[in-house]
C-alpha cells in the first residue's frame, strides 16, 4: 500500500528519529530550531496558526533517508533504481484529504499558512518542500520541485532559472502569450519528493516513478481551478498560474543546497487562485541545505551506477558524500579489470555537474573516511592516477566558477578532477595485504577483564 | 497602507535592508501581520534590490 507523509513521520518516530516540540513556536524560528535538533522536528503548536502543525528536516541525514526509503544506508541508490525501473501508473480518485478545506476567491491568503523565514539573507519566507505539477499540450504532465518565495497574500516568486522541463513548458506558454497553470503539493512522502527531484525524460511521468518507489499507484485528485492532478494525500495544495511576464521579478537570495547564500535571481511570478488543505494540516518545511542534499543523493548515486554500467564497469558501492552536497562528488568502489579505474572516472565525471570523482577497489569500504584516505595514500601516484578535465559544464552556485564575471545569461564552466585510488596496474595485490593479529580468533578480551 | 507597511517603507528609505533585518526591527509584530504588511509594500511596485540582494525603495512609493 502506498505510504503518505504521515506514514514517513511515523516511521521516523518509531526509530527514535523524530523530536516532538510541544511549546508553541513562531514560524520565524522553525528553521533555527530544526537546525539544533539531532532528529527530524515536529512542531505540535504554532503561534498565530492554531489549526496548523509543522514538520521539518525529515530526511536531513542518510540514516533518515534510508529509514524513509525502507532500506539500508548503502542501498539507497539501488532502491531508487528499482523504483525508476518499475514505474507504476498513478490512479485518479474522486476525492482526497488534500481537499477537505478549500479557499477560493477572496479567501485565498498565503499569510494564513505558517510560512517559515529560514536564513538571514533570504529574500522572504520560503515554501521549500514543493512538488510542482504542470502540463504542456504536446509533452504532457511534468512534476518537479521548485522553491517559492512569499511576495503577497496571493503571489509568490518561483525559481525557474535552471534548465528543466517546466522551464521549457513555461517558455512555450510565454511564447504563446498565455500563463502556465501549475499546482503545488506540499507535505507528500519522500518518495514523491525524490521523483520530483529526478530529471526524468520529458515523456516519463514522475508520478509513475513515485508509484514505482512505493510499489503502488499514487492516488491523484483533480485540482479545483486548474486542469492538473495532485497527490490526494498531500497536506496542502496551491493552485494557480505562472504569469506570462518572463524572468522579470526579483526572487532570492535563498540558502542554497550548496550551503551558501545564492544571488538575487530574476524569475516569473506564481499567482495563487485556490488553496486546499487537510482539515488538520501539517506544513512541511524542507530544511536547507541538508534535506535538499540528501534528496539529491539517491538520484546522483543511481546516475553514477548507470554511468558505470554503460561504461561496462562493475560497481560494488557508490556514495555521494554530504561534503560535496550529495551532488558535486561521487565515490565508487568497483570490481576492476586493467584500465577500468580510469574508465570508471570518465563515467562518473560525465554525471550532471559532478566535479570530483574517486574510484577504489572493492576491498575498500567507501563509507569509512579512514579507509578511503588509506587507499588514496597508498594506491595513488599523482602523475599517473589523477585526471583533470578542463572546461566542462559548471553550475552557477559554485563560487569557484566565478559566475558573477560572466554577465547576464552566461553559463559557467568548471574543471573536473578524477582520482583513481585503485591498485595500480603492475602492483601485485599482495603488496596491500593488511595486518592480521596473531591469535585474533583464539583469545577474547572479555575473558581478561 | 497600514501603519506597519508605512514603517517598513520608512525603514527601507533610511537604508537598504535584508528581509530578515526588517523582521528583526519589528519582532513584536505577529508574523501574519508582518506578512500582510510586506504584501502591501510589495504591492506598491516600488521595491528594488542593491548589489548585495538587500531591498531598497527604487521608485516613488505611497
Amino acid at each position: 500500500m502506498k505510504q503518505g507523509f504521515r506514514d514517513a513521520l511515523r516511521v521516523l518516530e518509531d526509530a527514535g528519529e523524530l523530536r516532538r516540540i510541544k511549546k508553541a513556536v513562531d514560524p520565524r524560528h522553525f528553521s533555527a530550531l530544526a537546525a539544533q535538533a539531532k532528529e527530524a522536528t515536529f512542531f505540535e503548536a504554532i503561534e498565530g496558526y492554531p489549526s496548523w502543525r509543522a514538520a521539518g528536516a525529515l530526511v536531513s541525514t542518510r540514516k533518515r533517508l534510508a529509514l524513509a526509503m525502507g532500506c539500508s544506508e548503502a542501498d539507497i541508490a539501488r532502491r531508487f533504481e528499482d523504483g525508476i525501473r518499475r514505474p507504476v501508473d498513478a490512479r485518479l480518485v474522486s476525492d482526497g484529504p488534500c481537499q477537505e478545506v478549500v479557499w477560493q476567491g477572496d479567501a485565498v491568503d498565503l499569510t494564513a499558512i505558517p510560512l517559515p523565514l529560514m536564513h538571514v539573507k533570504d529574500g522572504g519566507p520560503y515554501i521549500s518542500a514543493t512538488m510542482v505539477v504542470s502540463k504542456d499540450p504536446e509533452y504532457g504532465r511534468n512534476v518537479g520541485s521548485y522553491r517559492l518565495m512569499y511576495r503577497t497574500p496571493r503571489e509568490t516568486g518561483i525559481d525557474l532559472v535552471s534548465s528543466s522541463d517546466m522551464r521549457r513548458y513555461y517558455q512555450r506558454a510565454l511564447d504563446a502569450g498565455r500563463p502556465l497553470e501549475i499546482a503545488v503539493a506540499v507535505g507528500v512522502h519522500p518518495y514523491e519528493m525524490l521523483a520530483a527531484s529526478y530529471k526524468a525524460p520529458i515523456d516519463v511521468d514522475e508520478y509513475a516513478i513515485a508509484g514505482g518507489l512505493h510499489g503502488a499507484p499514487v492516488d491523484l485528485v483533480r485540482c479545483r481551478t486548474v486542469d492538473l492532478e495532485v497527490p490526494a494525500d498531500a497536506e496542502l495544495v496551491l493552485e494557480g498560474e505562472l504569469l506570462p511576464i518572463g524572468w522579470t521579478a526579483d526572487e532570492g537570495p535563498f540558502g542554497e543546497f550548496s550551503h551558501i547564500t545564492g544571488d538575487v535571481k530574476w524569475n516569473p511570478i506564481f499567482r495563487v487562485k485556490c488553496i486546499t488543505h487537510r482539515r488538520d494540516p501539517i506544513f512541511y518545511m524542507l530544511q536547507m541545505p541538508w534535506e535538499n542534499d540528501w534528496l539529491a543523493a539517491p538520484v546522483i548515486e543511481a546516475a553514477g551506477l548507470q554511468a558505470l554500467r554503460i561504461a561496462s564497469v562493475e560497481p560494488v558501492a557508490i556514495r555521494a558524500p554530504v561534503g560535496g552536497c550529495c551532488y558535486w562528488t561521487l565515490i565508487a568502489s568497483i570490481r576492476k579489470r586493467p584500465g577500468e579505474g580510469k574508465n570508471a572516472l570518465l563515467a562518473l565525471l560525465s554525471v550532471a555537474e559532478v566535479k570530483l570523482a574517486i574510484v577504489t577497489d572493492d576491498d575498500i569500504n567507501i563509507y569509512d573516511p579512514d579507509e578511503l584516505d588509506w587507499a588514496m595514500t597508498f594506491r595513488i601516484q599523482a602523475d599517473h592516477d589523477v585526471l583533470i578535465i578542463p572546461g566542462a559544464r559548471g553550475k552557477h552556485i559554485d563560487p569557484s566558477v566565478r559566475a558573477w564575471s560572466l554577465g547576464k545569461g552566461g553559463l559557467p564552466t568548471t574543471a573536473k578532477l578524477g582520482i583513481d585510488a585503485t591498485i595500480p596496474e603492475g602492483v601485485p595485490r599482495e603488496q596491500y595485504e593488511r595486518l592480521r593479529y596473531f591469535a585474533k580468533d583464539a583469545v577474547r578480551l572479555e575473558d581478561y577483564l | 497602507m497600514s501603519p506597519l507597511a508605512e514603517r517598513l517603507v520608512a525603514d527601507l528609505r533610511a537604508r537598504p535592508r535584508h528581509f530578515a533585518e526588517l523582521v528583526e526591527a519589528h519582532t513584536g509584530v505577529a508574523w501574519r501581520d508582518f506578512l500582510r504588511a510586506w504584501g502591501e509594500v510589495r504591492g506598491l511596485e516600488a521595491l528594488g534590490r542593491d548589489e548585495q540582494g538587500r531591498y531598497v525603495i527604487a521608485a516613488p512609493a505611497g
